[in-house]
């Protein structure tokens, strides 16, 4: 009797009750992900924002001459006051102000999403394609194979990443296509040690063992059998990525070893604004990109953490059952009534 | 123990080496003789551009080069630096206490904001104290280092100025020895400007730590035997969840070591990320191998000391 309760108990409490309303729905692991990622109301907002930039990006031709500021036009009498000071946001026509040169700041920040977007997510499907393969090598053979391939990663993690990253843009002068190269160079050995560490546990499991019995050779078995598995985990950091490449995309620009003037990017907008003294006066041309910037970064750090939860029930599940641990231990906060106690029957 | 040590300054002879060769291969690809015709001067003619590169050396193959840059390490020697043949040793001399209290400062006060937040949160999983230090997190997590730098000085440098209080400096640095006070006024706010970013993700990682380890059997096991809360979390689980914290910890240092070049620039201190940013504008490759090899071996030696820190406090890597 007392068994029978504490089962059910077990079992209320781990069932998500909406998804017993949808039973007439196919349940595959996408759509089930999909339904929890869309009750994270934080996640969709952030969604929401970077559909929101892609398209910005996108049409960026479009909004600025809707505004009817190019990014890179200089407004010397309507953009800048007669002693020379930027216009302040929402004055003559310019939403966000003009910056030192009588620029407008938002065509800037507009164009400047182009550039964090492309390298970004250039960089970031750039690491993922080489972590994703050299992860899949490295853990499906093991052995010396492995062990070399694991202390490159090792070793690479373990550089001054952005003093290299500077030395290299430094010598062959800077462009957007070496920025991707440069930063996705850096960034790789993130996932492959992940995919690594995943391709070691996937390799021991049933279904590696049935392909290989039914003579599916060793780079059907990566590439079809077990790379399916790792999708999830891939979407999960290449999200988390793509914002720490954006920054250091910025940062590099900052140094003024990234995007060149006059070409607007958010990094070295902010560069830009920091030279003179005259974001002290004028603090809009300062703060604005880096509020894009944080904004930004924050919208993909917050999906990344939405995601994670979605596709990876595994990591929720384990996750709440920490926390319910420690409540228990501590007795803290119960969500869910004690079972009275039962009196044993004989 | 002896075995590990060993090891590891072996690991750290194999890595100086490749990461010496890369900076030398990075270099080398350009075109030495462009760089012997820059530190010649303007107008110089062949010959003068054939001294120089003889002066910086150049006129060796690379191989040649780059034995003899590995033998002077040897001898503790980084070279002359190539625009005005000074010891390098004496810049890095320095530049390297500017750098060590940007990094002590700001660990400190990183910890000290770090801990007791991901302990509060990890204590009180789900509840509201939780969710405002995970907002804390992330929003920090978020910003750029170079903004939040930038955001302080208008803040707290140029609107209190222009208040009336001038209770934070420019930028700068004044050194110890000098003035004590002048020294920390100084060093606030870049200390703060790395501090809260690191602290973000040290809350997150303690976090996640301690609760790993609050919902192990061995607490139970001391809650069960009657020791209270307090004891039971700071006695025995704080110090189980620290251990992924130092390791955090060592690889953070030896990285910023390496040079906190964004926060140097912002905060105009004349630390190793700016005479390397100074010595890549300059094309000065000695110093910026000087600049790399230093920091890759504070990275590495800093990893050993973590391994060796770990294996004192966890039994389980010492007996194993």
């Amino acid at each position: 009797m007392s068994a029978m309760r504490a089962d059910e108990l077990e079992i209320v409490e781990e069932e998500d009750p909406e998804l017993n309303e949808q039973q007439f729905e196919s349940r595959t692991p996408w759509r089930l992900a999909w339904r929890r990622l869309k009750k994270d109301r934080v996640a969709m907002v952030s969604l929401g924002f970077i559909v929101l930039l892609i398209l910005v990006s996108l049409f960026a031709p479009l909004l600025t001459a809707l505004i009817g500021h190019g990014p890179n036009a200089q407004y010397t009498t309507k953009g800048l006051s007669l002693s020379g000071i930027p216009v302040g946001p929402g004055h003559n026509g310019f939403l966000l102000g003009t910056d030192d040169q009588g620029r407008d700041v938002l065509s800037r920040i507009i164009y400047g999403s182009r550039i964090s977007l492309e390298v970004g997510i250039g960089a970031t499907f750039l690491a993922l394609f080489l972590g994703v393969v050299v992860g899949l090598f490295a853990g499906y053979y093991g052995g010396f194979l492995d062990s070399v391939l694991g202390r490159f990663m090792d070793i690479l993690l373990s550089f001054p990443i952005l003093l290299l990253a500077i030395a290299i843009v430094a010598r062959f002068g800077p462009s957007l296509g070496l920025l991707i190269f440069v930063i996705s160079l850096f960034s790789w050995p993130y996932i492959g040690r992940l995919v690594r560490g995943q391709v070691i546990s996937l390799r021991e499991r049933e279904f590696v063992e049935a392909a290989r019995a039914l003579g599916a050779s060793d780079l059907r078995i990566m590439f079809v059998e077990i790379a399916p598995n790792l999708i999830a985990l891939a979407v999960i950091y290449a999200t988390l990525l793509i914002p720490v490449n954006i920054v250091t995309e910025a940062t590099l620009s900052f140094l003024g070893l990234g995007v060149q003037p006059p070409t607007a990017s958010w990094g070295n907008m902010i560069a830009e604004a920091q030279t003179g003294d005259l974001f002290t006066v004028a603090w809009w041309f300062l703060v604005f990109p880096c509020v894009a910037l944080v904004l930004t970064t924050l919208a993909f750090n917050l999906l990344g953490d939405g995601l994670r939860d979605a596709l990876d029930p595994r990591y929720g599940r384990s996750h709440i059952s920490a926390a319910r641990k420690v409540r228990r231990a501590f007795r803290l906060r119960r969500t869910l009534p004690e079972p009275e106690p039962v009196e044993a029957k004989a | 123990m002896i075995r590990l040590i060993v090891r590891r300054l072996l690991y750290l002879v194999i890595v100086l080496v490749i990461i010496t060769f890369l900076t030398y291969v990075v270099f080398f690809a350009g075109n030495p003789n462009n760089l012997a015709a820059r530190f010649a001067g303007r107008d110089a003619g062949p010959a003068e551009i054939r001294d120089a590169a003889i002066r910086l050396g150049l006129n060796h193959g690379f191989w040649y080069q780059y034995w003899h840059y590995l033998v002077g390490l040897l001898h503790g020697n980084f070279g002359l630096d190539f625009q005005n043949a000074v010891s390098i040793n004496s810049e890095i001399a320095r530049a390297f206490p500017v750098t060590a209290s940007l990094v002590v400062g700001s660990v400190i006060l990183w910890l000290l904001i770090g801990i007791p937040i991901g302990i509060m949160s990890a204590t009180h999983p789900r509840t509201l104290r939780d969710r405002a230090s995970t907002t804390f997190a992330l929003t920090f997590l978020s910003v750029p280092n170079f903004v939040l730098g930038l955001l302080l000085l208008l803040v707290f440098y140029y609107y209190l100025t222009r208040a009336g209080l001038s209770w934070f400096p420019a930028a700068g640095y004044v050194p110890l020895t000098q003035s004590p006070v002048q020294w920390l006024v100084h060093m606030i706010l870049p200390w703060i400007s790395l501090a809260l970013i690191q602290a973000a993700i040290y809350t997150r990682l303690i976090r996640g730590s301690l609760l790993d380890v609050l919902g192990e059997d061995f607490i139970r096991t001391a809650r069960a035997k009657g020791l209270s809360r307090r004891t039971v979390i700071y006695k025995h689980g704080v110090r189980a969840a620290l251990t992924p914290v130092i390791t955090q910890l060592g690889i953070d240092i030896g990285t910023l070591l390496a040079g906190a070049f964004v926060t140097e620039k912002v905060f105009g201190l004349t630390g190793l990320g700016q005479l390397a940013l100074n010595a890549i504008g300059n094309e000065d490759l000695p110093v910026v191998a000087a600049v790399v090899v230093l920091a890759a071996s504070f990275i590495v030696i800093m990893n050993t000391v973590v391994d060796i820190l770990y294996a004192v406090l966890d039994p389980r890597v010492r007996l194993a």
